[in-house]
């Protein structure tokens, strides 16, 4: 294969930016179409620098990949427990679903490192015939000099750094600099829009992880989130996954909470791992990773526009992330197949103008992905003016219930006025139904 | 025409383990394998020369066929042809069956094109050992320049080059007949950073695979692997744990105290006296 | 048949514990004599095996040099029986091709049963090198020697420690079948021997293996280097600095506190990559071995590859602001507590006990 033109420039069919989630899928999807994908990581190698919590939907991997399962992905364990725990300060209150739909394969979700995944991910890529290109970093676009400034290739950080083509997919993740470079969206990251989420792996035997997650083998994993006293009270959520041989642990923070308040992330992670019910979960194991990265929480809110003459934004580039369910690598790669998918046909046609690749958007809206966002699309804001929902309704659900289920010897009419009176103590009883009614609006859309 | 050979050691990245600057841990995410630093300057070095000269530069490396990743690295950075001189046989090797394989086979690339200057790094990362540059330059029976921090002169047509060596005490400036085999500080060139169609050429490069049996070289079985290795790890162990001594905290008997109470440890030790003594 | 010393053929009555003199323009380095004590001890442990066996075992230098007989008779001193002198002009400076080659050939003739040789640049160019010649093996940087029974073996082996992964191990490394068995050490990793200035002992006179025309190489200049003065291996006192310093200015005051113990500034090596201080000041494994009087760390927390450098000073203070830094695990004591308020007190106390010295 020869991506030389004529005149010596290095030319593809497309190119994508980043081997994340996002950009190896759309490689995938074209490069199975016959086009010439270059597919550019500014990574030593896909992953290098990449971290989420975390759980992969197989319904996203399918339908990139159909058959994946046979192509030996790097899982830690299938999700068989989901749910929520809510942390007090000294209790933990936990309300999650296991067996039943969860147990039945072929698995909804699975946990996974991304170290170990995008590798696997882009070689899928790299086997359907992308050329991936790691160790270079896309600063800019070329643009056509006809008036219409239309994208044709990008400039990278290496000297003779130009690459051409007519399509370019940006798939760069939560930093959206090459979006910004494009104005396709007028500002940085709202901090009050995006969390700084920090995770520590910490080593335990499978054995361990079995018996102190309460999973029956190796082939059960647990996925939650946590609320309540995770983060000081302030806007955030953590997270625990169950690794084969380790545990994932970690939280997000809002970046403005961050700052206003002059915390430093360590702390608070380390202070949540200290928790009396966290504690003796990772107990007596060794920290293997400690990382940190950005979320993009902001949403339908904050998307860019995803298109314009020559290039399409997919993934968390696109602020494509549902906060609420920590998901947002399957709208990545979702989103990945519909921007490759609009590519192959703006060849097929010979023309990749702003009005053709406007099609990637019809899809994106036919699809769950903008429907989901735009339902949560309130849901970070909600948060913001709802501090209470992190940390009195936690608080209370664990008094509450930690009072339902013991006897105590009193009369239960008794109980129930107890648990309406800690709940009240805590927040007038006017407001707590508000509170119920706008998170309701948040999370359903009402 | 000008023909360079580097030989390049791929290593897990010791020096390169992060700590992370919130919480003082060690980063351990996947230490991942690395071209030898010092390997890599002697490469730019070469590559550098080949430019001036308008030559050629081979890099040879012995290893598993993950070596191979290093090999295409070094043809992202310049280098003309790269070989992997892999065999179940040669597994094992210390300093002395390593000079041994690379001996051979630089013996065969010399007899297809000559080889006018050989690079090494200064020493291996991983073991810190620095034999087999002077080990490979013994078998050859050529000069050997260590620690070189510059060239300053390549005469091809004398048959002639000068370097600068760094030792302990001074730098020499030492001249030596071609060919010579050079062992090299990271002083001696920078690393570049590789312009795009280098990298797009490394990416599709296949490097060369020597086998004890399969290429131009040939290996004697007692000399290569384990076999060949005159060295035999005994026991492993780790290192005796200290005994500590007194702790003093300065801000419960502040810190005047502290550094009083200290000083007389010291001194019952016959320390202070000592230095003090001379110093007063 | 594959060359080198072949321990069935070459078994000899005399077993000899070799030694390089290093010299440099007629300047010993010391880690010579650390390794003639070395070689002593190493003797010792074999003692009794060789009198069972009716075998000699002696201790033996090597000595290269222009003009540099003076020296052998220092090496008696420090605990040679015998010294091998090759005297010759094409030995006035350092070159690898005309010592390996000479020293190879003194080897064969005589065939040790040990070869030390200090791990110094100069050692280090030559070691690899002359064992490549004698087709044996060589374990370099050790931080242990001992002679020891090994099953399989009539003789007692040298048994080479070194530190592998980075420090988180000890290898103990064997040579069974090759003679001489080789290690090269690094200066100060042993202690300095008694000297005796009555010894006395043998020179034995050899003849180099190379003439100058053969020598490959020629120095056309020596250039002296800045920072080339910078000698803490051997300085009676160290006061080192960490990246607990915060930045450059730190080290100023340590510097006034090395000056008023007359002793020299160390670092570790974040203070070096950070371009804080000079790298010559580097103590650990990638930087020097030193083992002074006395050690005092300043905001060094203390990881392996430090202390790996410095654990066998005589006596060790640790200023840390954190109780639990590892570096208080080598410490004879440790002052908890900000090194910016500890080292401004020990400058007054030590000023005070000085002028109590004088006054005296
Ligand atoms: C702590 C945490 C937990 C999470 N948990 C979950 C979870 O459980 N489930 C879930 O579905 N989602 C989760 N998410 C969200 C999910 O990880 C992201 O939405 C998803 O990774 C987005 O994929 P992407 O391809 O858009 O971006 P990324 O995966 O971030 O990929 C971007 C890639 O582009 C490269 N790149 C960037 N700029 C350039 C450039 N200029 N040139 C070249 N390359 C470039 C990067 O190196 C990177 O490889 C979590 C996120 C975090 C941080
Ligand atoms: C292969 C390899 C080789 C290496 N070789 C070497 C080597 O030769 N030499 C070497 O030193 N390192 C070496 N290292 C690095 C080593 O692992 C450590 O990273 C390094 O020694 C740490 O240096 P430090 O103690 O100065 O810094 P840190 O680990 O950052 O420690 C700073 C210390 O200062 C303390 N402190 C901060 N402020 C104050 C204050 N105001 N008062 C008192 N105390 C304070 C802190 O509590 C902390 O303990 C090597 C590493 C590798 C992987
Ligand atoms: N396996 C190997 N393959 C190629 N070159 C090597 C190998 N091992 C060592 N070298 C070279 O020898 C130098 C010194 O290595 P060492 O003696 O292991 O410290 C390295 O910098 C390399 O240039």
């Amino acid at each position: 294969m020869n991506n030389y033109d004529n005149s010596g420039k290095i030319t593809f069919d497309a190119i994508v930016i980043g081997a994340g989630l996002a950009g190896s899928a759309a490689a995938m999807i074209m490069a199975r179409e016959g086009l010439n994908v270059a597919l550019i990581e500014r990574g030593n190698k896909p992953g290098a620098k990449n971290y989420f919590g975390g759980a992969i939907y197989t319904h996203a991997i399918e339908e990139v990949l159909p058959g994946f399962m046979d192509l030996k992905p790097p899982f830690e364990r299938p999700v068989t427990e989901a749910g929520f725990w809510f942390l007090s300060k000294d209790g933990m209150m936990r309300a999650s679903v296991q067996g039943g739909k969860l147990e039945k394969e072929p698995y909804d979700a699975y946990v996974t490192l991304r170290a170990a995944f995008d590798p696997w991910w882009a070689e899928q890529a790299q086997a359907a015939g992308a050329f991936l290109i790691p160790k270079t970093t896309v600063i800019d676009f070329i643009r056509d000099d006809d008036g219409h400034g239309q994208v044709i290739g990008v400039v990278t950080d290496r000297p003779q750094g130009e690459i051409y083509a007519p399509v370019v997919i940006i798939c760069e993740g939560v930093n959206n600099l090459l979006t910004q470079k494009l104005e396709l969206i007028g500002r940085d990251l709202e901090p009050a829009h995006t969390a700084l989420a920090f995770k520590q792996v910490i080593s335990l035997s499978p054995q361990l992880v079995n018996s102190r997650f309460g999973l029956p083998d190796n082939s059960h994993g647990l996925a939650v989130s946590v609320v309540g006293d995770v983060s000081l009270g302030l806007p955030g959520m953590g997270f625990v996954y169950t690794n084969k041989g380790s545990v994932s642990v970690g939280l997000g923070v809002m970046l403005d909470v961050l700052a206003e308040y002059r915390l430093k992330p360590y702390e608070i992670l380390e202070r949540y791992l200290k928790h009396p019910a966290i504690a003796p979960l990772v107990e007596g194991g060794q920290l293997l990773e400690y990382g940190a990265h950005l979320i993009p929480e902001g949403g339908w809110r904050d998307m860019p526009d995803v298109y314009t003459g020559g290039v399409m934004v997919a993934g968390d580039a696109a602020s494509m992330v549902n906060a609420l369910h920590w998901e947002g690598t399957n709208m990545a790669m979702i989103a990945g197949k519909l921007a490759a998918e609009t590519a192959i046909e703006a060849h097929s046609r010979g023309d990749f103008s702003a009005k053709t690749l406007s099609r990637y958007e019809d899809r994106l809206r036919e699809r769950f992905i903008l429907q989901d966002l735009r339902q949560y699309r309130n849901f970070s804001k909600f948060l913001e003016q709802h501090p209470e929902f992190m940390e009195v309704y936690p608080a209370f659900l664990n008094d509450a219930l930690g009072g339902f289920f013991s006897a105590y010897g009193k009369p239960k009419r008794q109980l129930f006025q107890e648990i309406l009176g800690a709940l009240t103590d805590r927040r007038g009883i006017f407001k707590a139904a508000g509170d119920i009614v706008s998170m309701g609006r948040a999370v359903m859309g009402w | 025409m000008f023909h360079a050979l580097v030989a390049i050691k791929q290593v897990p990245d010791t020096t390169n383990i992060r700590i992370d600057p919130d919480t003082g841990n060690l980063v351990r995410e996947g230490v991942p394998a690395i071209m030898n630093p010092y390997d890599a300057h002697a490469l730019a070095a070469a590559v550098e020369l080949k430019r001036k000269l308008n030559g050629k530069v081979t890099v040879i490396s012995m290893g598993p066929s993950s070596f191979n990743a290093t090999l295409r690295e070094a043809i992202e950075l310049g280098a003309d042809r790269g070989i992997l001189l892999s065999d179940r046989k040669f597994a094992g090797a210390d300093t002395l069956a390593t000079s041994y394989v690379l001996a051979q086979a630089i013996k065969a690339i010399h007899e297809e094109e000559p080889v006018h200057m050989l690079f090494f790094g200064k020493q291996a990362i991983d073991g810190d050992t620095a034999q087999v540059g002077p080990g490979v330059a013994v078998r050859l029976d050529l000069p050997i320049v260590t620690y070189v921090s510059s060239i300053r002169e390549v005469d091809l047509e004398r048959q002639k080059a000068v370097f600068d060596r760094r030792t302990e005490r001074w730098s020499e400036i030492i001249e030596t007949s071609l060919p010579v085999l050079l062992t090299c500080e990271k002083e001696i060139a920078p690393v570049p950073f590789a312009p795009l169609p280098d990298l797009i050429r490394s990416l599709r490069y296949e490097p060369e695979f020597w086998s004890k049996s399969d290429g131009p070289a040939t290996f004697d079985d007692a000399y290569v692997g384990s076999k060949g290795s005159p060295t035999i790890v005994y026991k492993m162990g780790t290192p005796p744990l200290p005994e500590a001594g007194e702790k003093i905290n300065s801000r419960e008997v502040g810190v005047d105290a502290a550094v009083k109470s200290a000083l007389q440890q010291v001194e019952a030790a016959g320390v202070l006296a000592e230095i003090l003594g001379g110093a007063v | 048949m594959v060359p080198g010393m072949n321990i069935e053929s070459n078994e000899t009555n005399v077993r000899r514990f070799w030694v390089f003199i290093e010299q440099e323009g007629g300047e010993v380095h010391p880690v010579s004599w650390e390794l003639l004590g070395v070689a002593r001890a190493l003797v010792a442990q074999v003692q009794s095996e060789a009198e069972e066996n009716g075998e000699e075992v002696v201790v033996e230098g090597v000595l290269l040099g222009d003009d540099v007989e003076h020296i052998a008779k220092l090496a008696f001193q420090y605990g040679a029986d015998r010294v091998y002198l090759v005297d010759d002009p094409v030995f006035k400076n350092y070159r690898n091709c005309p010592y390996y080659k000479s020293i190879a050939q003194v080897a064969e003739k005589y065939q040790p049963e040990v070869f030390l040789i200090g791990a110094t640049t100069l050692g280090r160019d030559l070691a690899g090198a002359v064992a490549t010649a004698l087709h044996t093996g060589l374990t370099a940087d050790c931080t242990g020697l001992e002679m020891g029974e090994v099953k399989g073996s009539r003789r007692r082996l040298l048994l080479a420690t070194r530190p592998a992964f980075g420090g988180n191990i000890l290898a103990t490394i064997i040579c069974r079948k090759y003679r001489p068995q080789m290690s090269s050490v690094r200066p100060r990793v042993f202690p300095m021997p008694e000297c005796n200035p009555d010894a006395a002992g043998e020179i034995i006179r050899e003849s180099p293996a190379v003439q100058e025309e053969n020598a490959l190489a020629c120095i056309l200049d020596f250039i002296r280097e800045k920072g080339a003065d910078v000698d803490i291996e051997y300085a009676d006192v160290i006061v080192a600095g960490g990246r607990g310093l915060g930045n450059p200015d730190g080290f100023a005051l340590v510097q006034e506190l090395a000056e008023e113990l007359g002793g020299v500034v160390g670092a570790s090596r974040p203070c070096v990559d950070l371009g804080w201080i000079d790298a010559a000041h580097q103590v650990g494994q990638t930087g020097k071995t030193v083992r002074p009087k006395l050690y005092i760390a300043a905001g060094i927390s203390g990881a392996l590859q430090h202390k790996v450098g410095m654990q066998n000073s005589d006596f060790i203070i640790a200023i840390n602001n954190d109780a639990n830094a590892p570096i208080f695990d080598v410490a004879d004591v440790g002052i908890v507590g900000d090194l910016f308020e500890v080292i401004p007190a020990m400058l007054t106390a030590i000023r005070g006990r000085k002028e109590a010295l004088a006054n005296e």
